[in-house]
């Protein structure tokens, strides 16, 4: 990486300036003139992780309120029995197949938010979870992501191509937005792809050239964050990656893309917000209790989980990592055996600074009178005020209003799950 | 008399203005970049030799335009003989064997999860697949094989403009209609019609959930009878035939239907009908003209959605009251007409023209529409009572579309810059979703467009580093006929020489229209200097030419 490129890039923007273009145009090109190239040695640069779990998890089978003997009722089928789950303060339990997380538990690193989620009473996936990522509940036209406009609002670390990566062929819309975020599908194929690696480097070099010399706009900006971004890859060597500790990540999706954050997280190239996607969680049919379908997913939840802090190790004192899902579950079986769309669920925040061992968030009960709609348990936690409350005292965002628009962030709203 | 003179005037004046700055064969590289999806080899020549005025003439009336090509590769894809009652059925039968095997994988978990995901599932469930990906690929071959070019280049930004997620519950049922039936047949007609046409179309009703707005308090009349017919609102659960025989169940299930009624009126639809449909963010409505304007739509509905049911108005869910929307007054006692009323007027008014015009300069001339070009459009559709075609014409005409500064000015989106480049090489593409998948892994799912905006018109939702490495992959892999899903015909573009001058001079006219900028030129030359088998050196050069800088443009 030479330092007669950065120049061209800086002066590039700034003659682009005098040309006359766009503002958003200029927004871009502003974001893509790092700073001086990230230090490929250790950071202490907090990082966020967000796993969304499509499909609407199960709070209820998540994290079980086994104290509660309405649960039981409500549950003929697929209630977890209090003999099994893994008890957490008398009264919640999580999961018996989320056992791997207990010893994050044990040592404050692992903390549950309940009853939280959505203002808006939908009920669709799709809005829902459109409104989860956009930030505003109830309001469709947002077109950016709140992790995006996280990034807009905070220009402090938008001095690598690595800072915002989703893990996936596409990028979500959580992170859609005017700032530059990455979609990496497996880091070993970021990059050109060509047979042998002679071959994939010439062909890196003549694209690099290419656009050096005849990208204008957009297009020159962008490549250049490109070319660094496999630059800064190949050095950090993905494809020798081994997790260390023996963490043993679980097979599929889940599992990869942990492995992938850990490894990039590693590789110190500056990541701050990391995404992927865990789905399976629509459990309408045969759900399962102790074991069974939702048992399987939340057995590769937790293991995946675990392996990812035993592989981080003393990193993830600078590392939460955050669950969400767009709503939770109803509280009464139905007549598959399973469950229909609900209201609020259950959050799992784990890492260094999270203020763990708790259940947090005012737990509304399971009594009729108190459901919502009468049937679903309630939000007392909108899902704003956790995500804000991890923005600002993990990443330490300023402005939350900016991120959260037509919101009015309040501190003593916040749940509690980093430490102060 | 005096429009014939107008007209015949305008259809000679611009070919006059735009020689003076652009030569036949640059003008004709311009109309095919931007009123088509791209030149295929020698299209440049022929196009500037008939002259491109002729040819945007020709475009603009589409059915006169012989595309037997293009109609019989469309009709090898099986979506188009299914309806929306078949493809129901087919979803309904695939959910039933993934539910059997749900049951039977909670006893022997994750056995076909080893299989390849296409082969996953029983047969409707691969069917359903199938069919699913068909309507993606569908508007990858018709923008790469059909002779009516801007046609198709209208129906994708109207595709866009009445925007519906294809995820939505129904609307994979739903969706391939409203493409087919809905969009395509008045992408070149009046405004108000393809307003209208979106209005009842039963995809869009239920992708901004206007089936359920009703009239407060009001019921279905199956509700009020002792026994139900059919489970009236489409739920994730199995279709119930109707209430228990036993009269305690029958009370408690009327119970739980009651429970799901909607209960009032739902503004979403009429929202973005007014924002992103008509009038526009800025278009002077408020709050309390949505809420109007939801009241008048309330009982526009769909039979059964699940079920792939058609537009059905619901009088008992309308409401009937008096509206005022913008200040017009709708008395009270109207139905479904007052709604017909709401939609001519709004396609009427000036914000609509000038939006949807601003759009449309948008699309074809610059990322931020020249405010000549807006007010020439807004000038055709108060001429045509808003017919497309004339406001189109219009834009194609005026001084803007061909300005220097708009030549070259626009980034191709992912479907764009797919489909341009599979033209360029002379590809056929074929009836599996796979250059749709391409098309989906550089950011433009087709039909998954999530919010109702439908994608944006801006370089930037496009321009970002990880699409462009994709971009440049696919193109290597395209010139190298490695590319799934595609054949192409390098020998149209250019001669498998040794002779590399000759190579990058023919790469250089046949896909770039001899736009190739000297730094591209230099690199191209340099990488060939050592390439042995001119077969390859003609794969890399056309790689390099189509995933380099110029060819994003257009």
């Amino acid at each position: 990486m030479s330092v007669s490129r950065r120049v061209f890039v800086k002066s590039g923007g700034l003659a682009l300036v005098s040309l006359g273009l766009d503002p958003l145009f200029l927004a871009r090109a502003a974001f893509a003139s790092y700073h001086p190239l990230p230090p490929l040695a250790a950071s202490d640069r907090p990082i966020l992780v967000c796993l969304f779990q499509r499909g609407a998890v199960d709070g209820l089978n998540m994290v079980v309120p086994h104290g509660e003997s309405l649960y039981y009722r409500e549950r003929p089928r697929i209630a977890v029995p209090a003999s099994e789950v893994v008890d957490l303060d008398g009264h919640f339990g999580l999961h018996p197949r989320l056992a791997a997380l207990k010893p994050l538990w044990d040592n404050k690193s692992l903390g549950v938010i309940h009853a939280v989620g959505s203002p808006d009473s939908t009920r669709s996936h799709f809005d829902a979870q459109d409104y989860m990522e956009s930030g505003t509940p109830g309001a469709k036209s947002t077109t950016d992501g709140w992790l995006n406009r996280y990034c807009q609002h905070d220009r402090e670390h938008d001095d690598t191509p690595f800072r915002a990566v989703a893990f996936g062929p596409q990028l979500p819309r959580i992170l859609a937005g005017s700032a530059p975020s990455l979609a990496i599908d497996d880091l070993q194929a970021f990059g050109l792809r060509a047979p042998q690696e002679a071959a994939r480097d010439r062909l890196t070099r003549a694209f690099e050239e290419l656009y050096a010399g005849s990208a204008t706009g957009l297009l020159s900006s962008s490549s250049q964050e490109a070319f660094e971004a496999v630059q800064l890859l190949q050095q950090a060597n993905p494809a020798q990656y081994r997790p260390d500790h023996d963490a043993d990540y679980p097979r599929g999706r889940l599992g990869r893309s942990l492995q992938q954050i850990a490894q990039l997280i590693k590789a110190n190239l500056g990541l701050q917000l990391a995404f992927a996607d865990v789905t399976g969680w629509d459990t309408h049919v045969n759900q399962g209790a102790s074991e069974g379908q939702l048992a399987a997913r939340l057995a590769e939840l937790g293991q995946g989980l675990a392996a990812f802090a035993q592989d981080l190790g003393e990193r993830l004192r600078d590392v939460v990592v955050l669950t969400m899902s767009e709503f939770g579950r109803t509280i009464r079986e139905n007549g598959n055996i399973g469950t229909d769309h609900g209201h609020a669920t259950a959050m799992l925040v784990m890492g260094g600074p999270v203020n763990g061992g708790r259940v947090l968030g005012r737990w509304p009960g399971l009594d009729p009178a108190s459901r919502f709609e009468g049937r679903d348990l309630a939000v007392t936690t909108d899902f704003r005020d956790l995500f804000g409350e991890v923005l600002a005292r993990h990443l330490g965002a300023t402005d939350l209003s900016a991120v959260f628009p037509g919101f009015t962030p309040d501190p003593t709203r916040f749940p509690g799950a980093i430490r102060g | 008399m005096l429009a014939a003179l107008v007209l015949a005037f305008q259809s000679v004046c611009p070919t006059v203005r735009l020689s003076a700055q652009l030569s036949p064969h640059d003008s004709a590289l311009h109309a095919l970049d931007r009123l088509a999806y791209g030149p295929r080899p020698g299209e440049v020549d022929a196009v500037a030799a008939g002259g491109v005025m002729n040819w945007i003439d020709r475009q603009l009336s589409p059915d006169q335009l012989d595309d037997r090509l293009a109609a019989e590769r469309a009709a090898t894809f099986r979506i188009l003989r299914y309806d929306s009652g078949d493809l129901a059925r087919l979803y309904a039968a695939a959910s039933e064997e993934r539910r059997e095997r749900q049951q039977q994988g909670a006893r022997q978990p994750a056995m076909d999860s080893l299989a390849p995901p296409a082969q996953q599932g029983g047969k409707e469930e691969q069917m359903g697949r199938r069919l699913a990906g068909e309507v993606e690929q569908l508007v990858v071959v018709r923008a790469a094989l059909s002779r009516r070019q801007l046609y198709e280049v209208m129906v994708d930004f109207w595709v866009n403009h009445f925007n519906v997620f294809f995820g939505k519950g129904a609307d994979r049922v739903l969706v391939p209609s409203y493409i087919e039936e809905t969009l395509r047949p008045r992408a070149l007609g009046k405004f108000a019609d393809l307003l209208i046409a979106a209005a009842r179309s039963p995809a869009l009703l239920f992708y901004l959930d206007n089936w359920q707005s009703v009239a407060p308090g009001s019921m279905p009349p199956a509700l009020t009878r002792p026994r139900l017919q059919a489970r009236p609102w489409f739920s994730r659960g199995r279709y119930v035939p109707g209430f228990s025989q036993e009269p305690a169940r029958a009370d408690s299930q009327r119970r739980r239907a009651l429970e799901r009624m909607p209960k009032g009126i739902n503004e979403n639809y009429a929202r973005e009908l007014l924002e992103l449909h008509t009038l526009g963010v800025d278009g002077g409505y408020t709050q309390q003209d949505v809420i109007e304007v939801a009241r008048i739509l309330t009982g526009w509905s769909i039979k059964r959605p699940q079920q792939g049911g058609g537009f059905e108005f619901h009088d008992w869910a309308h409401d009937y009251g008096e509206k005022t929307v913008l200040g017009v007054r709708f008395p009270a006692g109207h139905g479904m007409d007052e709604g017909v009323r709401l939609l001519k007027l709004l396609a009427s008014l000036p914000a609509t023209m000038h939006h949807v015009s601003r759009k449309l300069c948008q699309r074809l001339v610059n990322d931020e529409p020249p405010d000549g070009c807006v007010d020439d459009a807004v000038a055709a559709w108060k001429r045509s009572s808003g017919d497309i075609r004339e406001v189109v014409r219009a834009i194609v005409r005026g001084p803007d579309f061909w300005a220097p500064q708009n030549i070259g000015a626009k980034v191709k989106t992912p479907l764009e810059f797919v489909v341009s480049a599979v033209r360029a090489v002379g590809g056929d593409p074929d009836t599996t979703p796979r250059l749709a998948q391409v098309v989906a892994r550089l950011g433009q799912p087709l039909y998954r467009h999530v919010a109702p905006d439908g994608y944006p018109e801006r370089e930037e939702a496009w321009v970002n580093s990880g699409a462009l490495l994709d971009r440049m992959n696919v193109a290597v892999a395209l010139a190298a006929g490695r590319l799934p899903g595609v054949t192409v015909a390098l020998d149209s573009v250019a001669p498998a020489t040794g002779d590399a001058e000759q190579l990058i001079a023919a790469v250089n006219d046949g896909i770039l229209g001899g736009t190739m900028s000297d730094n591209t030129r230099r690199v191209i030359r340099d990488e060939l200097a050592d390439a042995r088998d001119p077969v390859a050196a003609r794969a890399l050069a056309v790689g390099l030419v189509l995933g380099g800088p110029e060819f994003q443009r257009q």
